[in-house]
């Protein structure tokens, strides 16, 4: 398994969304959602992720049938963010062990 | 047919430009177009958008601004005008928010963009610039040193927006010894 750095919140939520096939507004506006307006991603931000992530591999365009672009994401896409989200548990858990964990966020 | 204004102003930072147009914008006047120096407005509801100002290039790739403006529109974002490498977009301010580029990562990418398509220009005028008023070439005449003059004035004034994004660009880049972002 290949170690990759921890992405960027953006990338992150991303390639979340990109489970189901969205354009770019479907990616802010689910990103915006879940986070409760806590990250509110540029456009400009995000139509520069996806360019880098489509040249990775990590999601590809669905067939284009309508106006608007939409994105998937791709089986290497999948065991990148799977990684990333054992990293997080893993910081998240010696985080908890350590503090105790008795505090509300 | 709403009401028109002109206003000159030169701006050596893009940023402090963008301020100003979002400040005409408080006191009810639009930008609808703009050039080298100056600035057209329409008169509307005071406060109605937020706008934010971009450049488009990118050196040593192929532009796709067209592709990119279609981008945003789909996100709701407005383009007002484009001259050269420069847009302005807009949205409305009741729609919350809007920055075109959230996070620090994808800021510096930006002002990496914009800093080497600044010192690019301000190198290429030093360069000429020096030819021409030093008589490197062998047919010297005054129209060869005014040129050269104009070059080098020029390339003075590029250098003053490479600084400002140069620092701009390091303080961001400090961000990132402590986030990750």
């Amino acid at each position: 398994m290949t170690q990759n750095p921890p992405l960027t919140e953006g990338v992150y939520y991303i390639l979340i969304s990109l489970y189901e096939p969205r354009h770019g507004y479907g990616i802010i506006q689910l990103t915006e959602q879940i986070t409760n307006g806590r990250v509110k991603l540029g456009a400009g931000t995000i139509y520069g992720a996806i360019k880098s992530l489509l040249d990775k591999g990590w999601i590809k365009p669905v067939d284009d049938d309508g106006r608007k672009k939409e994105y998937i994401i791709t089986s290497l896409g999948k065991e990148i963010l799977e990684n990333e989200i054992l990293r997080l548990k893993e910081l998240y858990e010696n985080g908890i062990r350590i503090t105790g964990g008795d505090y509300n966020g | 047919m709403a009401k028109r204004i002109t206003k000159i102003r030169f701006y050596l930072d893009y940023e402090k430009e963008e301020r100003w147009i979002n400040e005409m914008c408080k006191q009810g006047w639009h930008l609808v177009k703009f050039g080298v120096g100056y600035f057209k407005f329409e008169q509307g509801k005071p406060s109605e958008y937020i706008y934010r100002n971009e450049m488009l290039t990118d050196l040593g790739k192929k532009a796709n601004s067209k592709e990119y403006i279609q981008f945003l529109k789909e996100t709701g974002v407005e383009l007002v005008a484009k001259f050269a490498t420069w847009a302005y977009f807009r949205k409305k301010i009741e729609d919350g928010p809007f920055e075109l580029y959230s996070d620090t990562s994808s800021k510096i990418q930006y002002l990496n963009r914009i800093f080497y398509l600044f010192i690019f220009i301000a190198l290429i005028n030093f360069y000429i610039g020096f030819i021409n008023t030093l008589g490197v070439i062998n047919d010297y005449s005054t129209l060869t040193l005014i040129i050269g003059i104009a070059n080098l004035v020029v390339a003075c004034l590029m250098t003053i927006p490479s600084v400002i994004v140069y620092k701009r660009r390091r303080a961001l880049k400090s961000k990132l010894d402590i986030y990750h972002d």
